[in-house]
C-alpha cells in the first residue's frame, strides 16, 4: 500500500521520519502535502500528529528521516534555509500560545518576519496587524490594545490563527485549531480556517480530532495509529475504508466495538 | 559500592550536562550580543524589572546586615578590643562579603526564581516554539536582555547595598556601642584597602552573570506542565544558591592572596 501524495507539486516531504521520546512516537512516516491543498490529519492521542506538525518548521528535530518544504530539506539545509522555511510557514498552535506580557497588536506584529518589518513603515506594519485581526473576524479597535489574559478561549484562537497569517505565508500549519471550544466556536474556526485558505491561496496541513470537521473541509486526509501511517486518501476513500481502525475513528458505535476487538497504538 | 558509583557517575553526567548547556547558552547570548541582536528596548524594560524594581528589597537587606554585622561585632569586642575596630569589622565585612553574598541571595529568590518561572511557562504553554515559529531566537529576545540587565545591575545594587549596610551599621554602633561616627571611620580607614572595593563589585559581577545565566538556562529545560515549572524553580534556586556559595568560597583564595 503506498502512502505518498500524488507526487506532483508536493509542497510538504516528510521523508521516512522517525522520532521517539522515551517510546516511539513517530515509526517511519512518508507523507507529502501538495500545493494549494487543504489536508487534514487525524488520528488518536499521543499518535505523534502535534509532534510530526513540528517537525515541519524544526521544533522538534527527528531522529531519523527528513522533512522537506518546497525542495528544501528543514534539518539538512542548515540554519538560513530553516529561516527561510519559517517565514513561508504560519503555525496555529492548540492553545493558542499568545505571549502574556504582549498585548494583541504586538502579538499579531512579532508574526511579522524581521526581514519584512525592517522594509515596512510602523503605519504599514500596524495596518497588517489591522488587516490580519479583520480576516480572523475579530474588531481590531477593540481587542488590539487588550491584553491575552483580557480575551476569551476563542478570542485568544483567532489571535493566534491572526499572529499566524500576519507574516502572509505560503504554507498554514494548524495544531487542532478547535479543541476546547463550543460547537459555535468550533464551526466558527472551521469557517474561518476554510476562508483563510481561500482568501490567501495557502496550503493547509490541519491536525484534528474533529473527522467530520476536517472531512467536509479538506482535498485530502491521512491518519496516523501507532506512530504509522494508516490511511491516505480522499475524504470520500477515507468515508469508505474497510479497514477497522479508520472505521472505529469515524463513529462511536464502531469505536466501542473496536475498544473490544482492537488495541489501539 | 556499585549503587553508590553508579550514584556518582550519574551525578557527574548531570553536572558535565548543565555545564555544556550553559557553556553553550552563555556563548549564544555573547554571539547576540555581539552582533547586536539584542534590542535596548528588551533591556532597558529589563533594567527596570531587575535592577529599579529591586532596590527598595535589597536596601531594607542591607540596612538590617549592618545593624546586625555591628550589633554581633559589638559584642563580641566587648571590653578586649578597642572599639574603633568596630569601623573596619563593619566596613570589611559589608564589602567583602555581606553586601555581595546577600544581595546575590536576595537576587536570586527576587528575580532568578521569576525568570525560571516565567520562562519555564513560556516553554510548557508553547511560547517558545511560537517564538521559534516566526524566526525568532528564545535566546536573543529572552535570556540575552535579561542576563544583561542583571549584570549591569548587580554591581551597582551591590554598591548601593555596600554604604546602606555600612550607615546602618555606623547608626548602629553610634547608638547601642556609643560609639561616634569619627572613630567608626577611624577603624574603618585603619584596614582599609580600595582593592576590597573593586573585589566587591567583582563578586557582583560574577554573580550578576552567575544568577541570570543558571535561571534561563533552567527555565528553558522546563517540561511537564505547572508542576514542572514548580519543580524546575525550586531546582534553579537551589542551584543558584549553591553556585553563589561555591563562587564566593572561590574567590578569598583566586582574590584576596
Amino acid at each position: 500500500m503506498s502512502f505518498a501524495g500524488n507526487g506532483s507539486g508536493a509542497v510538504i516531504e516528510y521523508r521516512n521520519v522517525f522520532k521517539a521520546f522515551d517510546l516511539p512516537v513517530l515509526s517511519g512516516v512518508t507523507l507529502s502535502v501538495e500545493k494549494g491543498e487543504m489536508f487534514a490529519l487525524f488520528g488518536p492521542s499521543g499518535t505523534g500528529k502535534s509532534v510530526l506538525l513540528k517537525t515541519t518548521i524544526g521544533l522538534i528535530t527527528p531522529d531519523r528521516g527528513d522533512v522537506a518544504v518546497g525542495g528544501e530539506s528543514v534539518y539538512f539545509g542548515g540554519k538560513e534555509v530553516l529561516e527561510r522555511i519559517r517565514r513561508k510557514i504560519g503555525y496555529v498552535f492548540q492553545y493558542a500560545a499568545l505571549f502574556d506580557s504582549l498585548t494583541v497588536y504586538e502579538n499579531v506584529e512579532i508574526g511579522i518576519p524581521e526581514e519584512s518589518l525592517e522594509q515596512m513603515s510602523s503605519k504599514e506594519v500596524a495596518h497588517r496587524a489591522w488587516e490580519s485581526s479583520e480576516l480572523v473576524n475579530l474588531e481590531p479597535k477593540q481587542v488590539l490594545a487588550m491584553l491575552p489574559s483580557e480575551l476569551s478561549g476563542g478570542m485568544k484562537k483567532r489571535v493566534g490563527i491572526a499572529r499566524a497569517i500576519s507574516g502572509r505565508p505560503e504554507i498554514l500549519l494548524w495544531d487542532e485549531p478547535t479543541t476546547g471550544l463550543d460547537p459555535v466556536n468550533t464551526a466558527a474556526i472551521e469557517r474561518l480556517i476554510t476562508q483563510l485558505s481561500d482568501d490567501l491561496h495557502v496550503t493547509s496541513l490541519l491536525v484534528t480530532h474533529d473527522i467530520e470537521g476536517g472531512l467536509e473541509m479538506c482535498d485530502r486526509v491521512a491518519m496516523l495509529e501507532g506512530g504509522c501511517l494508516r490511511f491516505c486518501g480522499s475524504p470520500d476513500e477515507f468515508r469508505a475504508s474497510s479497514d477497522p481502525v479508520v472505521s472505529a475513528f469515524m463513529d462511536r458505535e464502531a469505536a466501542h466495538a473496536a475498544l473490544d476487538t482492537l488495541e489501539f497504538g | 559500592m556499585g549503587r553508590f558509583l553508579a550514584a556518582l557517575g550519574r551525578a557527574g553526567t548531570l553536572v558535565a550536562e548543565h555545564a555544556g548547556q550553559l557553556g553553550l547558552l552563555a556563548w549564544h547570548i555573547g554571539v547576540a550580543c555581539v552582533r547586536l541582536r539584542v534590542l535596548s528596548r528588551d533591556i532597558l524594560r529589563q533594567l527596570y524589572i531587575i535592577g529599579i524594581q529591586s532596590i527598595p528589597i535589597v536596601l531594607i537587606a542591607a540596612a538590617l546586615i549592618g545593624v546586625v554585622t555591628s550589633q554581633q561585632g559589638g559584642y563580641q569586642m566587648q571590653s578586649q578590643i578597642p572599639l574603633y575596630v568596630m569601623g573596619s569589622v563593619v566596613v570589611e565585612s559589608v564589602i567583602l562579603e555581606m553586601g555581595p553574598v546577600l544581595t546575590a541571595i536576595v537576587m536570586i529568590g527576587r528575580v532568578g526564581a521569576r525568570i525560571t518561572a516565567e520562562l519555564g511557562t513560556m516553554k510548557v504553554s508553547e511560547q517558545m516554539d511560537a517564538l521559534q515559529s516566526v524566526g525568532r531566537d528564545p535566546v536573543e529576545i529572552l535570556a540575552a536582555p535579561r542576563v544583561l540587565a542583571m549584570i549591569i545591575s548587580m554591581p551597582l545594587l551591590v554598591s548601593l547595598a555596600n554604604l546602606v549596610g555600612i550607615t546602618t551599621g555606623m547608626i548602629s554602633a553610634q547608638y547601642t556601642l556609643g560609639l561616634g561616627s569619627e572613630t567608626f571611620f577611624y577603624g574603618a580607614r585603619l584596614f582599609w584597602h580600595s582593592y576590597d572595593m573593586f573585589y566587591s563589585l567583582m563578586k557582583a559581577l560574577v554573580f550578576g552573570a552567575a544568577i541570570p545565566l543558571i535561571a534561563v538556562h533552567m527555565g528553558l529545560r522546563t517540561t511537564g506542565g505547572a508542576e514542572g515549572v514548580g519543580r524546575t524553580t525550586t531546582h534553579s534556586v537551589v542551584f543558584m544558591t549553591l553556585t553563589i556559595l561555591v563562587l564566593d568560597a572561590l574567590f578569598p583564595p583566586l582574590f584576596l592572596n
